[in-house]
């Protein structure tokens, strides 16, 4: 809760403001008992017909103050609780910006998703029901108390009695609220979640008829989210009667006690009166208590997730503004062992080997081998949990991620592209790309001329995740998208898969002409062919390395993956010819 | 003067560009008054489908409001009977009857909001299982349309704001005017001349709310749009993490958050800030006639018209009656609020499904496998052809093979075979049966599928397995993932089978997760094969080994193949040549080889040792 408070220090004036009118406005309601009982004990009882009028006429004086007060607070009260939750919205999404892999791996995408939006919704609907009417509430009850206190102490004493216990109990409700609350929104979550899936994978449940089987999944999270919810709104639920049920019964005792102390010690008729209305007020300042205590306990669920978004600690260091260098290209892997963060499995074990800058590598290897973790670790997606990666003979941990990253053009597996048109996703390697740039890039990624053919060439709309492009289109964009940049080291995980032959001889001769180290993972010999050295990786380690002709005379495996795409025949003509 | 101050009068003054409104809102366009009204109705007849749960939540409201009426009124008397006159002889009954109705009174109000809150989210409930049901029966370019994030805030945000809405309004209205009539009812019995003075703030009070609520309701709709635009480019920012973060975005993608959370916060101050006006209306409104009782009344009783007590009680009473009215108003907010939300969830209810089969629909039970295309066109956007003027026949248990460029329109034919979109001209047969005459679940009933972008759920190895086959067996499970050459890796893992995979399939490599989807096939074991690039991500050595099951399962079943390894083909009985969308050439590997065209072309540079 407290880290919330921090996000509307900026506009604590505003808030004040707010708070301010709303004081005004409570003021006015306070003060309207007290000017009741002044009509009826010096007006009407001693019949004196001026103080009514008098009184009449600052009565409507001040209600339209109030009322103009009410319109300010409501301006301030927007501003101040919409202008928190974009902060706390541009901090949130700040944050998970900066996360690193193993960051994401704590948090589902949908989960993520929820606590930007929905939870921070109740926070904000929170922040404004706040400013406007959860400090009148209390404040009512303490002043209605007060002033009750001023005329008459003896019968005010059953108020003050009374509502410390009430409190308390709301305490008590808010915590267990909380909780509550809580699991609610996880479970939220989980609805989400599900739902995500199922638009993910639409294509495949509808080709295996699985839509019952959704149905019942789904159905399974949201019968829970239902239970959980029904449960927690039916506990808030007994506020407000038990509330009202107390006060009631105070409301008889000082009905009782006023008979009883009026002939003994002349209590004025106005005086129980003002106290019975008072009382009223405090009662009706309860009802809306308990909508604020549900309200504020299910903020506290929220802003504990929010929280925990925001605390959470970005394992991967960034290096200094000296890390901001140029690099030339230069690749060396000194001993570099990985497994992912959580997983007790190697994935990459003592891989070494050095490029010099220019040098265009190929990896190639079974599926699972570790080709593209080894990628991975290049751009430092993820950090290397042993051994060290050195780029132009310095620490990858030395560089600025940033500037690092800028100089890298990776292309992975998964063609991946935004919605929005086929220009904003090729310059989204290079905001400031000009159209000639983009245009020369889509030209070596030989996705130009697809993109003349179509109705609005380069301003063509892509939908989501560009689905109405095919495999080897997005692919190819996607190549595209990291040329724009200029890259010193370009990473192309088997990025040419679904090219034809032609199109990707044409493509890897085009990007030689972009001067930067290039590492391919292919599963084809053919696009080896273009590499200067091939990596061959098994389970993790480096097996063998040379060029396509070295490692024809000498790797097992690699002739194995010659056989198997060429056949028997031919491998034994090619190692004939050597 | 901090400057912050300044910050609520710079707001864009959204609501005089009556066009941002209309653009925002996708396709629908009816006079927005109607579309409500009728939203409301919808909404309405969801909750009647409770009905006797709804009855006695009436009842109990009704009971509630009768006696937050009787409470005051008896207050009033026990003032002017046992205070006024100073005897307080008979008090103590007075105050047992107040007891026992203040008992009642919490009682029912429990009972009222214990039985509705289960009205509300069965029904919050109920919609979102419609909604998530019918997402299922859309057609998938509906999917291709749309953001993952921004359907899915209608599921969360949306039905959300319903809700919360259900949950206190339709007690609060139906208890607000309750409280209203019987209110007025006592004002008039106790002093007509101040009942109408009291009424005065009526006219007031409906001009100023008509103001407001003209305004919150546009603006309630444009924060949801903003809100689900937000979700969705969250959704797709999040799944997008890896690029962004190669590419260095995180600035970029920050700054065009943050323009779209600034429409969210500008369409989000508008409403808030008119919604607020009304409690501040009804208060103002309140104090008002508070005084006038306070004053009239007053100067009444002065003269002697009227009794002290009455003048407490009316001075009650008014509070009682503009607190109803005040609630109304709120609720109205409320209301307005779930309108939007219930419209834009309503709006995927009402898209239309995949289009049903006129006349008969026919049964598919035995599926021979045969498969012509007759003259097939068809085209993604609506502007030049994806394919056109297709014509082919696959013979029962023949493997046809797709060759071509990219974009030639390989998969666009099996989107078309599996009905994912049905062609714009020219028919698909399937044993002479015209497919768009088969239910889509038949039809897809009797197929495998391994799609290009394998998808895994979240969950265990074997789960995702037994997806091709629900009722499958643990040990048709593992046959079939041994088939798929997926049975050594899995069981290298920790937990072998029951691993779970993350969401998205995550954890594992791309080359495996294909392996999961061919025996994900296998196990389905299905009459016609469908296989669009399974083993593209699959090294070739692995492929290879694959290819004999592959080979195994295809025998006698008809089998449908994209591959770009032509190695992977050569035993189809017909290989298609694709270009643009036309067919180049056709015929078996060795005619194809002898045509000397594309081809042959194609194979012989990627055959022949370089």
């Amino acid at each position: 809760m407290r880290t919330m408070f921090k996000f509307l220090k900026p506009y604590r004036a505003s808030a004040a403001v707010a708070l301010f009118f709303m004081l005004v406005e409570l003021a006015v309601e306070l003060w309207q008992p007290l000017i009741i009982s002044k009509i009826i004990d010096h007006g009407i009882v001693e019949k004196d017909p001026p103080v009514i009028l008098k009184w009449g006429a600052v009565m409507i004086g001040i209600s339209l103050f109030a009322f103009l007060g009410g319109i300010v607070n409501s301006f301030y009260a927007a501003h101040v609780s919409q202008s928190f939750a974009y902060d706390v919205r541009k901090k949130l999404y700040s944050k998970i910006q900066s996360f690193s892999f193993a960051n994401f791996n704590k948090f589902p995408a949908s989960s993520l998703i929820t606590r930007m939006t929905n939870d921070v919704t109740q926070l904000q609907n929170t922040v404004f029901m706040g400013l406007r009417i959860m400090m009148r509430a209390p404040l009512l009850i303490v002043g209605a108390t007060a002033m009750a206190f001023t005329v008459n102490y003896k019968l005010a004493f059953v108020l003050a009695a009374v509502i410390p216990f009430l409190i308390l109990f709301l305490a008590w409700i808010m915590q267990k609220g909380g909780a509550l609350f809580r699991t609610v929104q996880e479970r939220l979550d989980n609805v989400n979640s599900v739902m995500r899936e199922n638009l993910i994978g639409i294509r495949l449940i509808k080709a295996y008829l699985r839509k019952d089987y959704e149905g019942s999944r789904f159905g399974e999270a949201n019968d829970s989210l239902k239970s959980r919810t029904v449960y927690v709104l039916r506990m808030m639920e007994t506020v407000n009667p038990s509330l009202l049920f107390v006060m009631n019964i105070s409301l008889m005792v000082i009905l009782w006690l006023g008979s009883e102390l009026l002939p003994v010690h002349g209590a004025r008729v106005g005086e129980v009166v003002a106290i019975v209305n008072y009382t009223a007020r405090v009662t009706a300042a309860f009802s809306p208590l308990s909508f604020i205590i549900a309200a504020f306990s299910r903020a506290r669920a929220s802003s504990r997730r929010i929280s925990d978004v925001l605390e959470t600690e970005n394992e991967m260091k960034d290096a200094g503004p000296e890390g901001d260098k140029r690099i030339s290209g230069e690749v060396e892997f000194h001993e570099v062992s990985f497994q992912y963060p959580g997983s007790e499995a190697l994935i990459l074990k003592d891989v070494s080997f050095f490029y010099p800058a220019g040098s265009t590598v190929c990896i190639m290897g079974a599926t699972g081998s570790g080709k593209s973790s080894l990628f991975q670790l290049i751009p430092r997606l993820y950090d290397a949990t042993g051994g060290s990666i050195l780029i132009d003979g310095q620490d990858l941990r030395t560089y600025k991620i940033k500037t690092l990253r800028k100089q890298i053009g990776y292309v992975p597996q998964e063609a991946l592209l935004f919605t929005g048109t086929i220009k904003e996703n090729i310059a989204w390697g290079k905001e400031d790309a000009s159209m000639e740039e983009i245009v020369k890039a889509a030209k070596a990624a030989q996705i130009h001329e697809t993109i003349l053919k179509l109705p609005k060439q380069y301003d063509t709309m892509l939908g989501q995740k560009g689905v109405n492009l095919s495999g080897g289109q997005k692919q190819r964009l996607s190549i595209a998208r990291a040329l724009v940049r200029r890259p010193r080291i370009l990473m192309l995980d088997d990025s040419t898969s679904a090219l034809d032959l032609k199109t990707e001889a044409a493509l890897l001769h085009a990007i030689k002409e972009y001067q930067c180290t290039i590492f391919i993972i292919t599963q084809k010999i053919s696009t080896a062919l273009e590499a200067d050295t091939i990596l061959l990786l098994e389970e993790g380690r480096l097996l063998e390395r040379g060029s396509h002709t070295e490692l024809l005379k000498e790797s097992q495996l690699y002739q194995q993956i010659f056989q198997s795409q060429f056949g028997k025949e031919e491998l034994q003509h090619a190692q004939r010819s050597f | 003067m901090p400057k912050d101050l300044s910050k609520p009068f710079r707001y864009k003054r959204i609501l005089e560009k009556e066009e941002l409104t209309q653009t925002k809102a996708p396709s629908r366009k009816k006079p927005r008054a109607q579309n409500q009204s009728q939203t409301l109705k919808r909404l309405w007849r969801y909750l009647a489908e409770n009905s006797r749960q709804l009855y006695l939540v009436i009842a109990m409201v009704i009971i509630s409001s009768v006696l937050s009426l009787l409470g005051p009124f008896l207050t009033g008397k026990a003032i002017d009977w046992y205070i006024v006159t100073r005897k307080n002889e008979g008090i103590l009954l007075l105050l047992g009857g107040l007891a026992f109705i203040y008992v009642l009174t919490s009682l029912s109000l429990f009972l009222q909001n214990y039985w509705m809150i289960g009205i509300a989210q069965g029904t919050v409930s109920k919609m979102r299982t419609q909604l998530f049901a019918h997402l299922h029966n859309l057609p998938i370019p509906f999917f291709d349309k749309r953001q993952h994030g921004e359907l899915m805030s209608r599921v969360t945000n949306d039905i959300e704001n319903v809700s919360s809405t259900l949950n206190s309004s339709v007690i609060q209205v139906i208890s607000s005017l309750l409280t209203l009539i019987g209110t007025v009812a006592v004002m008039l019995w106790l002093s007509p001349l101040l009942t109408i003075l009291t009424l005065i703030i009526v006219p007031l009070m409906f001009t100023g709310m008509k103001w407001i609520t003209n305004r919150t309701g546009r603006l309630y709709k444009l924060q949801q749009i903003n809100l689900g635009q937000l979700n969705g480019f969250i959704e797709e920012t999040i799944s997008g993490q890896r690029i962004i973060k190669t590419f260095s975005q995180e600035e970029n993608v920050i700054g065009q958050f943050l323009e779209k959370s600034g429409q969210l916060k500008e369409a989000g101050f508008w409403a808030a800030s008119y919604s607020g006006f009304i409690p501040k209306l009804m208060n103002g409104l309140n104090n008002l006639s508070f005084t006038v009782i306070a004053a009239i009344g007053g100067f009444l009783a002065y003269k002697g018209h009227i009794s002290i007590g009455t003048i407490v009680i009316f001075a009650e009473y008014s509070r009682q009656f503009t607190r109803p009215l005040n609630d109304l108003a709120n609720q109205f907010n409320t209301v307005l609020s779930a309108i939007a939300g219930a419209e834009r969830v309503f709006d995927i209810l009402d898209e239309k499904e995949e289009a049903h089969n006129e006349g008969l629909t026919l049964p598919l039970d035995s599926v021979i496998g045969e498969v012509e295309f007759k003259n097939v066109s068809f085209s993604y956007e609506k502007e030049g052809n994806t394919v056109s003027n297709l014509s082919f026949k696959a013979e029962p248990g023949q493997m046809t093979a797709f060759v071509g460029a990219t974009g030639a329109g390989k998969t666009t034919i099996i989107n078309l075979l599996s009905r994912f979109y049905d062609p714009d001209s020219g028919s698909i047969l399937l044993d002479g049966i015209d497919i768009s005459r088969v239910k889509r679940e038949d039809l897809r009933k009797n197929m495998g599928f391994v799609l290009q972008d394998s998808f895994l759920f979240q969950g265990s190895i074997r789960e995702n397995i037994r997806y091709g086959r629900l009722e499958a067996t643990d040990e048709e499970v593992e046959r079939a993932a041994v088939l798929a050459n997926a049975h050594s890796f899995i069981t290298r893992m920790q937990e072998g089978y029951d691993t779970m995979l993350q969401q998205d399939g995550s954890g594992i490599s791309q080359g495996q997760k294909q392996l999961l989807s061919i025996a994900r096939a296998i196990l389905a074991d299905p009459e016609i094969l469908i296989l669009d690039e399974a083993t593209s991500s699959i090294d070739t050595i692995t492929e290879m080994k694959i290819q004999e099951a592959l080979q195994r399962l295809m025998k006698g079943r008809t089998s449908f193949v994209i591959a770009h390894r032509l190695n992977t083909i050569q035993k189809a009985d017909q290989i298609i040549v694709l270009n643009e969308g036309q067919i180049m050439e056709s015929g078996s590997h060795n005619e194809l080889l002898a045509l000397g065209g594309y081809y042959s072309g194609l194979f012989n540079s990627q055959l022949k040792n370089p």
